[in-house]
């Protein structure tokens, strides 16, 4: 087991990781919180606690959609798959997310 | 689109819910089974994955409440558990309705009554804030009296008056509606045209009278029905405008019909109908009604005040007018006291006639019930707030699994809260029906010969009650907390129930306390009144009320002279002769409780009489003795033979001999009776008996004696009839003589003890209101004391198990149970004694010859207390003794 310490999420990112994630393939909840975590070399850990939650919302705002299906180990899994509402939205919230870097770092350089 | 999606998911929740749980169930396998190929033993990886997880509980509530309103589910399931609970429990949650039913039910059916009385304005009227009651006042020889009443006072108001946009005079009276044996006396709203301006009230049938209409000269003879009389008797029909109905002495032709709620200014008695001011005067005296000073015909003066018109403003106006008025009087009749010894001033109070200078009695009452009421409120909430503890008490372990399940701490608060408002709009239901009935019982008690008030419809009493229950709901939810903060979750996982802790029974101790004191004071008060009212029915007034009955003569427009009328009363009087029942029938002039008449009375070396109180007489006929039930002490009554020419007779109270005649024997004296003392002798034959004739309280200064009818010819009078049952004779009575009367002319029959009831009302009242809620109290710490000691041994059978099976004996349990609940009861008899001793000042002045602090009564309370508290502690205490020591130690 890994024993590097793993960063708190920015509020209001975990809505764009997971988007983000889904862009390649529908992928199911644990497969997402897998991706996250190996992509950023286990700084980023995504909670169970939140994933869900996180999960329901983008399902009621209507950005993903779920379906059950078989995992590679062939057991029953739920699926979510990215809508074009969703690849929308990612891209909005992608170019919200680079400005306000952007501008942390600038204020970060220059002050 | 999102609302669709939240109902959609609402609909199949149980299906989404499950969902959920698969899906994690397969994120944690996931986990466990990278964690076995890492080397981990498959028994640790289930636990560890389990932790990686975490609350899977609050995980899901987390990610329902992204789909649901949250609240609205919680309280959705909260209530559903709520009745589920409840059901399971079924004495539990009767016991607690009904206790709160009785608490809201009171105090509902009070506010309505006080918000009647005090608080709300009369139906329909338009801003009622502006709207006035006028009363006028006068000075005469430095002493200020209301005044007013008559028509032409009304006109100059309304005409001398600038601040003013509304004036009506207005006044209600019972008078006599059709004719013959359909003859019913009613109240009739008295009213000038400008009245109806001041609401929002549209005829629901024909119209209102006009201005034009009720003038003096035109006096146009038209009427209103109420809606109630229109539809009660008139049957609804249409056709019934045009129609004529006889109303007191004139016929008037009926033009319009108010609308259902619409009650003038009398909530209580509204009017069945409506005429002009000006129709009804001029059938009355005096003739010249609508331009005299001297004669009032008891008119009220309605006012409402321009807009931005103070009501000082408004008052200083009107006092204003009525100086104007008086100085128009005085130019018109010389002779009258000047402007400055008059001092007439005005007063623009309030439209409700009992916030005014006139309150009733009744309403100072109608207060310090209200108190009452809301200590029986008080009582119920704790003995609710009491079942309550010791339930949750019960239920700590199934609290605590709850807990550990995940369950947050809002949730549990939320649903305690759901459980108080569950329980509490149970209570607040039936208590509503509790008020529909305990109103009628108070107006009937407080307002006799009123409208029974419809509760159902009454938005401000219903919304006082929801208030109440609500509060109460809150109160009685909120109580477990007390434990719940306490809650030491492996502690009660553990033990249940069984734990008896003595802190947390702190607040249920204090519950009881406080209601075992507020039944004492509630039956000290009971005890008082009680005796109080023994007190006054002991009192001999000197005549059997109960078995008299009252004939009144109501001419309406019959005149007859003062002989027509004489022969008229004797043939009333050998009518009823010939009804069955009627034992004794006599003449009278005045009936006493009712009015007296006094005359000057001379007698010989007395310089005045006046100067020894007042004296009042009766001019009676043969019999009146036998009739009323009045004792002759010495010589004889009125006999037949008392007629006119004969020597004058009189028969005197024995108080009035004693003060006229010390030390002699009055029989034979002589006593003139007139305006001056050359009047002829009148000889007294007889001494009766004192009577009360105004008051039950002692009458001081106050004589009353007897003429004969025959030979003082009164104007007017009635008939007093004794019967065997003067309930049942009445009717029959009044239909026999009802048809001696002449024309429009007619007879109202009533019982002589409703005069004298209306004067023991205020001792009847407080009698019957402490003693139902004495014993109601009283019932309540019964029960409270019950459920908490019953409680108490559940709790403690472990403990008392293994007191039983280490031998101690069954006597000993016994006490050691009841001995903590008559303690409690002890402490709170104490406390509840105290604050009566101090609280029953209040009381004292509405006492008939009763000390408040009365040891016989307090200590009747404080017994009937202890032995109640025994009793109730008794039960669960001998249920304690007989425990089976092995089974109460094996049902842990």
């Amino acid at each position: 087991m890994t024993t590097k310490k793993s960063a708190d999420l920015l509020p209001g990112t975990l809505d764009l990781l997971v988007l983000r994630t889904l862009v390649r393939e529908p992928m199911h909840g644990y497969g997402i919180a897998d991706r996250v975590k190996d992509l950023s070399h286990d700084v980023l850990q995504v909670g169970e606690s939140s994933l869900y939650p996180a999960l329901q919302r983008l399902l009621l705002d209507g950005y993903v959609e779920a379906k059950w299906g078989v995992s590679d180990n062939n057991r029953r899994a739920r699926y979510y798959t990215l809508t074009p509402a969703g690849r929308k939205k990612l891209v909005v919230e992608r170019k919200e997310f680079d400005r306000i870097v952007t501008a942390i770092q600038t204020v970060l350089e220059f002050a | 689109m999102r609302l669709l999606k939240r109902v959609a998911y609402w609909l199949r929740r149980s299906k989404d819910t499950s969902d959920l749980s698969d899906e994690m169930a397969f994120h944690r396998s996931l986990i466990e089974d990278r964690l076995v190929q890492g080397g981990m033993s498959s028994n640790d990886a289930r636990a560890a994955a389990r932790r990686a997880m975490g609350n899977e509980t609050y995980m899901r509530e987390e990610s329902r409440a992204v789909w649901l309103w949250p609240a609205v589910e919680a309280a959705w399931q909260d209530a559903r558990h709520t009745v589920r609970a409840l059901r399971r429990t079924p004495t539990f949650t009767i016991g607690v309705t009904l206790t709160l039913a009785l608490g809201i039910g009171a105090n509902a059916a009070m506010f309505s009554l006080v918000d009647r009385l005090l608080f709300r304005p009369p139906a329909r009227m338009i801003d009622p804030s502006h709207v006035h009651r006028v009363y006028l006042y006068r000075s005469s020889r430095g002493v200020e009296r209301e005044t007013g009443g008559q028509y032409a006072r009304y006109r100059d108001l309304a005409t001398y008056s600038t601040q003013l946009s509304q004036v009506a005079a207005f006044s209600r009276r019972s008078l006599a509606l059709g004719t013959g044996q359909e003859t019913r006396v009613r109240p009739v709203g008295i009213v000038s045209a400008t009245f109806f301006g001041f609401f929002d009230a549209p005829p629901a049938l024909g119209r209102y009278f006009t201005v034009s209409e009720d003038t003096p000269e035109q006096r146009a003879p038209v009427a209103l029905l109420s809606y109630e009389t229109w539809k009660t008797e008139f049957g609804g029909r249409t056709n019934v405008i045009g129609s004529v109905m006889q109303i007191d002495a004139a016929t008037y032709t009926i033009i319009g019909v108010t609308p259902a709620d619409f009650v003038g200014l009398w909530t209580f008695l509204p009017p069945a109908a409506y005429i002009p001011v000006s129709k009804y005067a001029s059938t009355r005296p005096p003739k010249n009604w609508a331009t005299t000073y001297g004669t009032a015909i008891g008119l009220g003066v309605l006012a409402r005040r321009k807009p931005g018109v103070g009501i000082d403003a408004a008052t200083a106006d009107l006092s204003n007018a009525l100086r104007r008025s008086y100085q128009k009087q005085i130019d018109l009749e010389p002779g009258n006291a000047s402007l400055s010894e008059l001092r007439p001033r005005a007063l623009a109070a309030s439209v409700l006639a009992e916030r005014g200078p006139d309150a009733s009695n009744t309403t100072p009452a109608a207060k310090w019930l209200s108190g009452v009421t809301i200590i029986v409120l008080l009582i119920a909430c704790a003995n609710v707030v009491n079942l309550v503890l010791a339930r949750a008490l019960n239920r700590k372990r199934e609290t605590a699994v709850r807990v550990a399940l995940g369950v947050s701490r809002r949730r549990l608060l939320a649903q305690l809260l759901t459980e108080g408002m569950v329980l509490a709009a149970l209570g607040g239901a039936a208590g509503i029906v509790v008020a529909i009935w305990a109103s009628g019982v108070l107006s009937s008690t407080f307002l006799p010969g009123t409208e029974r008030q419809s509760l159902l419809g009454d938005w401000r009493t219903l919304g006082f009650a929801a208030l109440t229950t609500v509060i109460a709901g809150v109160v009685t939810g909120l109580a477990p907390l007390a434990q719940i903060r306490h809650a030491d979750l492996t502690g009660d996982l553990k033990s249940g129930a069984r734990n008896g802790d003595r802190r947390r029974n702190v607040l249920r101790t204090s519950l009881l306390l406080l209601q075992s004191a507020l039944s004492v004071v509630l039956l000290v008060g009971a005890g008082l009144f009680v005796q109080s009212l023994r007190n006054v029915r002991n009192v001999h007034i000197g005549f059997d009320a109960d078995s008299v009955l009252q004939v009144n003569l109501n001419m309406r427009d019959v005149h007859l002279d003062s002989a027509a009328k004489a022969a008229l009363r004797l043939r009333l009087l050998d009518a009823v002769a010939s009804v069955p029942g009627a034992t004794h029938a006599a003449l009278q002039e005045s009936t006493p409780f009712n009015g007296a008449t006094s005359y000057p009375v001379f007698v010989a070396g007395i310089d005045s009489t006046a100067a020894l109180g007042e004296f009042d007489f009766n001019a009676v006929s043969a019999d009146y003795f036998a009739t009323m039930g009045t004792r002759i002490l010495r010589g004889r009554g009125i006999t037949s033979t008392d007629v006119d020419g004969a020597p004058r007779v009189a028969v005197v109270g024995q108080s009035m001999a004693t003060v006229l005649w010390p030390g002699q024997d009055p029989i034979g004296k002589c006593m003139r009776v007139g305006l001056t003392d050359t009047v002829p002798c009148t000889y007294v034959v007889g001494v009766a008996e004192d009577i009360h004739s105004q008051s039950i309280e002692r009458e001081s200064q106050l004589y009353y004696y007897y003429l004969s009818g025959a030979q003082w010819k009164p104007h007017d009078g009635g008939l007093f009839v004794r019967g065997r049952n003067a309930k049942q004779l009445l009717e029959p009575l009044r239909h026999r003589l009802q048809l001696e009367m002449p024309g429009t002319s007619y007879v109202a029959v009533v019982r002589l003890s409703d005069f004298v009831d209306a004067k023991m009302r205020s001792w009847i009242v407080g009698a019957n209101v402490f003693t139902a809620f004495g014993a109601l109290a009283l019932i309540l710490a019964a029960v409270g004391l019950y459920s908490v000691i019953a409680y108490n041994v559940m709790q403690r059978r472990h403990e008392l198990g293994v007191r039983l099976a280490l031998g101690a004996g069954q006597s000993r349990v016994l006490r050691l149970v009841a001995m903590e609940g008559v303690r409690v009861a002890a402490a709170g008899v104490a406390i509840g004694t105290v604050i009566a001793l101090v609280g029953v000042r209040w009381i004292g002045p509405l006492l008939f010859d009763q000390r408040p602090t009365d040891p016989r009564v307090f200590g009747a309370v404080i017994t009937t207390m202890l032995a109640v508290a025994a009793t109730a502690s008794l039960i669960p205490a001998v249920r304690a003794s007989r425990l089976d020591p092995k089974r109460a130690l094996q049902s842990e």
